[in-house]
Formats: structure tokens, sequence, C-alpha cells
């Protein structure tokens, strides 16, 4: 499969983990992949600020980002009717990767969830997943965000499901932590009605 | 919360972002080459990393020893899981798996504690050894499979860990 190219320039990327060094990794990954406008926030109120009077094109947003949590900030983004940027694609980055973490980011409205630590081809190939695969929004009176009933069918790059991957039977317990490929296939076991 | 199949009231719509539609252009970065020069760009991240891991193994032995001051309590532990996080969430795409591993059953121990579990020192102590030890150059692109002595010793070491205070 033709792997895919991202063109990345022009677009304004906020990047939002407390921790610094990370936010300089992924700002580096970033402008390795031809971004010109990074913007590095360290908490929620970095975010608001950066939301409020310019359209951004892209979060990056650390789950656990101080001080409410960056899967509460998403929903927060994601019902507040008057802001611009009420529809941002959101890509949260996590470390804790266990199955109920990674449900909650998809029903608060996230686009995609990337695992930590980060690699840049685990970037890249979420990247071109969300600029290649638009889903479409939808708006409920208990959901705000892209459809979860999406399918990946295997990354632009032809990064898909492994051989050895298990099937993921999803239960209330907050259960082990996931793998990256793992994370997508809980993503796409909503499509199948599973969940 | 309902999947959207079962809200009678679902409103869908099209978003065309500017994401999507600039980033499909054509132009950019090919993805071989993006990844190899992200890679590179890390290389050249990796001196500042031991001086960052050094001063964040330093605050993390600071936050330790001000434990027995707060009693061990779950704000404390969060306080060292978090920082022990941060030290995981990098380790490995800085070259140092070890570090990631060693971290990771390090924040495993705190969220024990912070859950009820009871501390202890010795246990903590080792996982403190560890990270010295794994931080150091010779270990760099080595993965924990690769030290089963090391690895496997501290999973079994986890699994010491009392999830209760004893009683006083």
């Amino acid at each position: 499969m033709k792997s895919p190219t991202i063109n990345l320039r022009d677009l304004l990327f906020v990047v939002a983990d407390p921790n610094s060094y990370i936010c300089m990794i992924v700002h580096s990954m970033l402008r390795s992949f031809g971004a010109n406008k990074v913007i590095e926030v360290r908490d929620s109120l970095g975010v608001i600020k950066a939301l409020t009077g310019q359209k951004i094109d892209i979060l990056l947003c650390d789950a656990k980002l101080p001080p409410h949590g960056g899967l509460k900030l998403t929903h927060a983004i994601r019902w507040n009717k008057n802001n611009e940027n009420r529809t941002v694609p959101v890509l949260i980055m996590t470390g804790d990767t266990r199955a109920t973490t990674i449900k909650t980011a998809r029903d608060v409205g996230a686009n995609m969830v990337a695992a930590k630590p980060l690699s840049p081809a685990s970037l890249y190939d979420r990247l071109a997943w969300i600029a290649f695969n638009p889903r479409q929004f939808i708006d409920t009176p208990t959901y705000f965000g892209p459809d979860r009933r999406f399918k990946i069918e295997g990354y632009p790059s032809g990064v898909g499901r492994r051989k050895g991957d298990h099937d993921l039977v999803v239960g209330e317990d907050a259960g082990p932590a996931l793998s990256q490929s793992e994370i997508d296939n809980l993503l796409n076991i909503a499509r199948s009605g599973q969940d | 919360m309902q999947n959207d199949e079962e809200e009678p009231d679902a409103r869908i719509f099209s978003v065309d972002s500017r994401f999507e539609k600039l980033a499909r252009r054509p132009g950019g970065v090919p993805r071989e080459e993006a990844i190899e020069r992200a890679h590179e760009m890390i290389e050249e991240l990796k001196p500042g990393f031991s001086q960052w891991l050094d001063r964040e193994l330093s605050e993390l032995g600071e936050l330790i020893r001000q434990g027995e001051a707060h009693d061990y309590d779950a704000a404390w532990s969060d306080a060292a899981y978090q920082q022990c996080h941060r030290i995981r969430d990098v380790g490995t795409t800085m070259g140092f798996d070890l570090v990631t591993f060693v971290a990771n059953n390090l924040c495993e121990i705190f969220a024990t504690i912070s859950s009820g579990g009871e501390y202890r020192a010795d246990l903590v102590d080792c996982h403190i050894q560890a990270l010295l030890f794994a931080r150091q150059e010779r270990y760099r692109n080595l993965q924990p499979e690769q030290l089963p002595e090391l690895s496997s010793g501290l999973r079994r070491v986890i699994e010491y860990v009392p999830k209760e205070h004893a009683p006083k």
C-alpha cells in the first residue's frame, strides 16, 4: 500500500502536556513532519487561552492535563456551543492505556488516542488517519463529537491489526494496560455493536 | 454512555475541518522521510535527556524523602506517581526502554499505595537503584527482555507490595 503523505505546513497545532520534555519531543516530531506552527501549553488554562480568539487546527492533549484532566477538557470543548473550535480534531496522548480510559476518551469526543511513550511512526500514522478518514459529527442530548462507530481498516501506511493481536472483550473493570494496536482495535469495536 | 444509534434525536453532520483539508494537500513530507527526520531530531535531544532525567530523579528522591512526613498518604503517593510517570513517558522515546520499564513498575507501586496499599521503603529503594542503573548510556536501546534477571526480578517485587496497611 502506498504510504500517505500529510502536509502539515501552516496548520496550527496546540500541544498540551504538563511535562515540558514531552512537549519538546512532540514539538520536534511535528517540525520533522513539516509543521511550522506549534503552540505548547502546560495546563487547561493554556488550552483555553489558545482556543480563544483564534482558530486552531488540531489539539494534542495529555489525558491528565492539570488541573482537571484532558478528557474533561475535551468534553468541555465539545459541549461549549459558543466555541468556534468545538469540532477541532482532538488527539489524546496517554500513558494510562486501560480500556476504561480509552472508552472515556472516545465518549468525551476525542478523535484518536496515542499511547505514551510516543514514537514518530505512531504519531505520524495517527495524524494521517485523522486527515484521511474524516468522520461525521454526532450531536445528541448525551454526546457531541465524531462518530464513535467508525472502523479502522488499517492505517493508510498499511500499518493495521497485527496477526498476533487478541480480540478484546470490553468490561467494566479497569483492566490491564493496552498496546497501541489494542487501543485502535477497541475504538473499532464500537462499530460492530459490541459496546 | 449510550450509543448514538439508541438516540432518537441524533443530528448527524459533516465537518470538513481545516486540518483534514490542508493535511491532504500535496507537497508534504513523505512518511518514511518524516519519521527518519524525527528520529534524527530526537537524537539531537538525547544529550539533554540525561540532564533532564537527573533532575527528575533528584525531585523523585526528594519526594520520597518527604513521604514519612506525609504519612505516605494518597496525596503524597499521587505526587510521586506523577513524577514517576513523567520519566516513564519519555524513556522509550529517547531510547531507554529499560528506564520506562522500571519507572512503570514504580508507578504501579505508587498507585497501589495511593489506593490504600502500604509503603515499603525497600521495594521503592530497589526501583530507584534500578532506575540509576538503567539510565546509564550502555543500557540505551536495550529491551527489558534482554536483561531478564533484572526485569523478572522487579516484576516479582511488585507482588510483594502490600495491598492494605498492616494493622498498627
